[in-house]
């Protein structure tokens, strides 16, 4: 006596029939009975609907028909029956005959009328739904569907939908239900016409469902006017769908949601995008499954806004040196640079840069020249920086620690003619190398600067690494430092009386963000030198000497500064950038410098859209949630979430990151065919729009959700995993320092040998604790195989893990093959089966899962057992008795 | 409204601490499944709740817009209690929580030496055995679902002895052992059993409740005499209100007490706090 299995009319009885008139045609209809409410109050009052809403949701075995009767004497008659046991037709038939004293006809042809099939256990709560964790109850929600729509369509329409929804990458199958079929494996093919996708038959599928139907009525509805209908009292599946008549002879989409799993606004969203799928499969059965849009014209301006929050502020785009200049002009005489020993004043630095400007033009540097500068980090790369943009030309950092070969080739791909260096043994291949001292030396005179020059010419080039590849270089245009640091001076109260940190080399573009926030706003630049920024405790000392307000950190740095005693800091704003954030790691900041005393941000950014993308504050309440929102866009910046054909996703769907608007940069330098494949128009705002490669949602407030590189993504057994997320889980183990997983097949050409291999450092950790807590974390398809514990992990010359390098992974010590005393016929010859099916030698005590076995291998011993005349172990026996000793003990019992 | 969309079955309903319970779960929403054995019992030395005051007690919770099934129902026999839980069922579609509120007082009035094999029998018949039917006929559904509460009324008889009350306090002992066991029994399939410990409830006009004049005949006292030394028993220095242990019972049924199970809530104005 479940609600997930029953439905219930309402319907209003007009006319004086009598309980005991209704008590008979009941009993011609079927042995139920007649109860009888008097409802304390009129038939429209908030108690009435209260009543009826009540009645309508209880559940029963068989067929409960209730009569409320109101004071002002109108009655509603309430049906509930089981669904198996009595269809919409049949439930109309029965409250027809009621109000009327026809034949009912065959109502209720007993218990087997329909197959009752047990509803498949529910699914998690999507990544998409936006449900309220911990919320009870349930809700629903309707839509009137166009007449256009094909309400037979519905289960194949709800398969690509979903499909679509299960978002970027999703496999060629998703996961349905209906109440008569149960779990259903619905493929999705990506050349299908609509035609073809409806024609598919579902296979009957053993998984969780989120998603799923009530099957429609079929038959000639005889429904009684004025009837209110409810197909289920409870949703039997998280999201549950039917297609009921609407008014006027038309129908309408109905739905009934957990609030754990589905927000309301996702519901309606789900609900408008299965119409417009179900529309096409009647108007374009020819259609390429994979050609249909979710989202209609309308909605697709509606989801590109959601991604631009603000406009940038109004105002002329402008250069950098022309900002700069104000700036010096109006404080000549405040602080700008300095570390300590060397201090220069924003007029002092305005004039080192026109001379080193001058040294420049000197030895022949033109404006739309790059000019690189490989310094370290101090006063005077600040003032080469600044001297490079005043002869007209673009900088091209590289950090001295650079080795040589990489030196050279940032010179080479970046046709480099002068190097503004210190560098002893800077590569001669490299471009001529030029000393500040000398260009100072040979500066000419004042009137050889170049004239005006426009906000559009590149900046800088700063050359990232790739995954794959060379690093190539990004070419940033003055307006976008000036739109990055216009889109944040007043949000974040950027001004001269701030003091900044300069702690990133130049060649990573972090310090783009630190140097130019601070110069254009008036603030004082600290230069924190590469020892003290690889020292905590001395940079410490720094921040709290200088008085430092403004501090821009990588998490990994900040995570070291957080050991220190940081109690007496003055810094007023952190921005971190530069990789993910962990927002757990900052309870213990917020622990002595709360929220109104100091404000957190994450930033998360690309170097192709100028630094910065987003901007999430965080909040302790944020911290302790470990959400993974990086927050909106920046004014002026637009974020888009798109498919793997670039077509916007609903919000909440995960896909590619594109970024548009003030911070996109001119391309990659000497790449055409890379720049017009990552640099494409933006259809919704104009300019271009950079495509990241990064994974993320866009949630229904606006803000991103960064889940990753979509290159960290992997499929294994239908599943999509996100490596990134599995290692997080191992790091949160205070014992490990450090983690890695990959995906290793034993047979390369069996997918079904795929399994997960994790590392962990240090060496001494108990690998198996590791992956029972992981156990406790993770579901069973994203738990790594095999747990190895390593002194260290292998890296590549650009600091990131060099997976080739990763040793194959320690497995379970299994016992001799030969099978000892008292393991019995079973057991040897579920030790013969299961060694040839995992490929290992396998003990008596070995765990199954352990051995990285799966629901497919696990079918394949099923298969291989039958062979031999032996019955199959189902799956979940293995989950509960793991190794075959177990397994052969409870066999023989 | 703690208990809105919950059915709420209730026995010895038609009067007393069944009756302010029955409208506290109504005032919180609840509908409701009152049952009442409706007659009177022989051994017992009082008049037992009517058919009568039952439907006054179903008509005062429809006034609170509370759907309401009432049944005659004898916790002595569970062929009785398992007709009327089925009755509700199929009127309410599943029954979320029950208050085992029925019980006698007495006979009682003598030392143990002096009670009758009946009279032993048939206090512990009702007072434990009546309590340990309902849950037999409940708890099986409320498992299956994974969820639902049980309520047994029991007493601070059920915690310290009483002079001339074997039998009662036998029995109110018996319930709380009760309680814990079924308690730990149907843990894993998230169904509570909790006791409330009443001291010495006023025998309030409009709930009809007869019991602390019953227990001051048994013991051959005058009523206001015996209300005199409980009110000073009770350091409070009051006597329990039939409201006081209904908030206390409605608290237990709804999922403000969704992690207490196996119980013992007192409602005595500290009574067994010395």
């Amino acid at each position: 006596m479940v609600g997930e299995q029953c439905h219930a009319l309402r319907l209003r009885l007009d006319g004086a029939v009598t309980d005991a008139e209704l008590t008979a045609r009941l009993a011609a209809a079927g042995p139920w009975r007649l109860w009888v409410e008097q409802v304390a109050s009129g038939s429209d009052e908030p108690e009435a609907l209260r009543r009826r809403d009540a009645e309508l949701k209880r559940p029963t075995r068989a067929v409960r028909c209730v009569l409320l009767r109101h004071r002002d004497g109108v009655a509603d008659l309430v049906v509930v029956a089981d669904r198996s046991l009595l269809d919409r037709d049949g439930l109309d038939r029965l409250a027809g005959a009621l109000v009327t004293g026809a034949d009912p006809g065959l109502v209720g042809q007993g218990p087997a009328a329909v197959r009752r099939v047990a509803a498949p256990p529910a699914g998690p709560a999507p990544e998409w739904g936006g449900g309220a964790r911990g919320a009870t109850g349930w809700d629903t929600s309707c839509l009137d569907l166009p007449a256009v729509a094909d309400p037979s369509a519905l289960l194949a329409a709800l398969a690509l939908t979903l499909h679509r929804y299960e978002g970027h990458g999703a496999g060629g199958e998703v996961t349905v239900a209906t109440d008569r079929r149960g779990a259903l494996a619905h493929a999705v093919p990506a050349d299908a016409t609509l035609a073809e996708l409806r024609a598919a038959v579902p296979a009957p599928a053993d998984r969780p469902v989120t998603v799923g139907l009530i099957e429609p009525a079929t038959g000639e509805s005889g429904a009684v006017a004025g009837t209110e209908y409810l197909p289920c009292l409870a949703p039997p599946f998280p999201l549950t769908l039917t297609v009921l008549p609407g008014a006027a002879g038309g129908n309408r989409l109905w739905a009934a949601y957990r609030r754990s799993h589905l927000a309301p606004g996702t519901v309606d969203g789900f609900l408008r995008h299965l119409a417009h799928v179900l529309v096409r499969f009647g108007e374009s059965p020819a259609m390429p499954a994979d050609d249909v849009e979710l989202l209609d014209a309308a909605e697709r301006e509606r989801v590109a806004a959601l991604g631009r929050p603000g406009a940038a502020p109004a105002g002329t785009p402008e250069r950098l040196t022309d900002v700069f200049a104000r700036v010096a002009a109006a404080r000549p005489d405040a602080p700008a640079v300095g570390n300590g020993h060397t201090a220069l004043t924003y007029g002092e630095l305005d004039r080192l840069a026109d001379r080193l400007a001058r040294g420049l033009v000197a030895r022949g540097v033109a404006p739309g020249d790059r000019v690189g500068i490989c310094l370290e980090r101090t006063t005077e790369l600040v003032a080469a920086v600044l001297g490079v943009l005043k002869a007209g030309a673009a900088y091209v950092p590289t950090d001295p620690a650079y080795p040589a070969d990489r030196l050279a080739h940032t010179a080479r791909d970046a046709g480099l003619e002068l190097v503004i260096t210190r560098h002893g043994e800077y590569p001669a291949e490299a471009g001529v190398p030029v000393t500040p001292d000398e260009l100072l030396d040979g500066a000419g005179p004042l009137d050889a600067l170049p004239g005006p020059q426009g906000p559009d010419d590149p900046a800088y080039v700063i050359y990232t690494s790739g995954s794959t590849g060379r690093p190539k270089g990004v070419v940033v245009p003055h307006r976008n430092v000036v739109a990055l640091v216009d889109a944040t001076r007043d949000e974040y109260g950027l001004g001269p009386a701030d003091v900044w940190t300069f702690f990133h080399s130049g060649a990573f573009d972090f310090s783009v963000w630190e140097i130019w926030g601070c110069l254009l706003t008036g603030g004082r630049l600290v230069v924190v030198p590469y020892l003290v920024s690889r020292e905590p405790g001395e940079f410490r000392d720094l921040l709290e000497r200088e008085r430092v307000t403004v501090l821009s950190q990588t998490p990994s740095s900040f995570s070291q500064l957080l050991e220190t005693d940081h109690a007496s800091l003055a810094v007023r704003l952190v921005v971190f950038g530069g990789e993910p954030l962990d927002a757990r790691m900052l309870l213990r900041w917020f622990d002595l410098h709360p929220e109104a005393a100091c404000r957190t941000v994450n930033m998360f950014g690309i170097t192709e859209t100028t630094v910065h993308v987003t901007a999430q504050t965080l909040t302790r309440e944020l911290a302790l949630a470990g959400s993974k929102s990086v927050g909106p866009a920046l004014h002026g910046w637009h974020l888009y979430v798109t498919d793997t054909r670039g077509r916007l996703v609903p919000p909440g769907v995960t896909g590619e990151i594109r970024v548009g608007g003030a911070g996109v940069a001119l391309g990659y330098l000497g790449r055409p065919d890379l720049t017009a494949a990552r640099f494409t128009a933006d259809p919704y705002a104009g300019g271009r729009q950079y495509r990241s490669g990064d994974l993320g949602r866009l949630r229904p407030d606006g803000a991103l959700e960064h889940l990753g590189r979509i290159d960290s993504q992997v499929k294994i057994r239908g599943f999509r995993i996100e490596l990134d997320e599995i290692r997080s889980v191992l790091l949160e183990d205070p014992d490990v320092r450090a983690a890695a997983v990959v995906v290793r097949r034993d047979d390369p050409s069996d997918p079904a040998t795929a399994r997960l291999d994790a590392y962990v450092v240090p060496a001494d950790r108990d690998t198996a604790a590791v992956r029972k807590r992981a156990a406790a974390v993770l579901p069973a398809y994203m738990l790594p195989a095999t747990v190895t514990a390593l002194d260290s992990l292998p890296l590549t010359a650009n600091g990131k893990l060099d997976a080739a390098r990763l040793p194959e992974p320690a497995r379970g010590a299994s016992a001799p093959v030969a099978h000892p005393a008292g393991g019995g016929e079973t057991a040897a010859v579920l030790q013969e089966v299961w060694s040839t099916v995992l490929g290992t030698p396998v003990g008596l005590d070995d765990d199954f899962f352990e051995l990285g076995g799966n629901s497919l291998l696990a079918v394949r011993i099923s298969a291989a057992l039958r062979g031999r005349g032996l019955s199959p172990v189902p799956l979940r026996d293995l989950f509960r008795t793991p190794t075959i000793r177990e397994l052969a003990e409870a066999g023989d019992a | 409204m703690r208990l809105t969309g919950r059915t709420v079955l209730i026995t010895g309903a038609a009067r007393g601490l069944g009756r302010a319970t029955a409208l506290a779960c109504a005032a919180e929403g609840a509908d409701l499944a009152l049952l009442d054995l409706c007659g009177d019992l022989d051994g017992v030395p009082y008049p037992l709740g009517t058919r009568g005051q039952l439907e006054h007690t179903a008509s005062l919770c429809r006034k609170n817009g509370a759907a309401v099934l009432t049944a005659a129902c004898d916790v002595r026999d569970l062929a009785s209690v398992e007709a009327a839980v089925a009755l509700a069922e199929e009127r309410f579609g599943g029954i979320d929580a029950a208050v085992n509120n029925a019980g006698i007082a007495a006979p009682s009035g003598r030392p143990v030496h002096e009670i009758g094999e009946d009279e032993w029998a048939l206090m512990i018949d009702v007072d434990l055995s009546g309590a340990w039917r309902v849950i037999r006929t409940v708890a099986g559904a409320m498992s299956a679902r994974r969820s639902g509460s049980i309520v047994n009324v029991s007493s601070t008889a059920g915690l310290v002895g009483y002079r001339h009350f074997a039998g009662y306090v036998a029995a109110k002992h018996g319930l709380i052992g009760l309680t814990k066991a079924a308690a730990l029994d149907y843990a894993p399939t998230k169904v509570r059993v909790n006791a409330v410990c009443p001291g010495s409830v006023r025998d309030d006009p409009t709930a009809e409740g007869r019991m602390l004049a019953e227990i001051a005949r048994a013991l051959e006292v005058q009523v206001g005499e015996h209300e005199q030394t409980f009110t000073e028993a009770q350091p409070m220095n009051a006597l329990i209100e039939p409201e006081d242990v209904a908030a206390a019972v409605v608290y237990l049924v709804s999922d403000d007490a969704r992690q207490v199970t196996g119980s013992v809530l007192t409602v005595d104005g500290g009574f067994t706090a010395r």
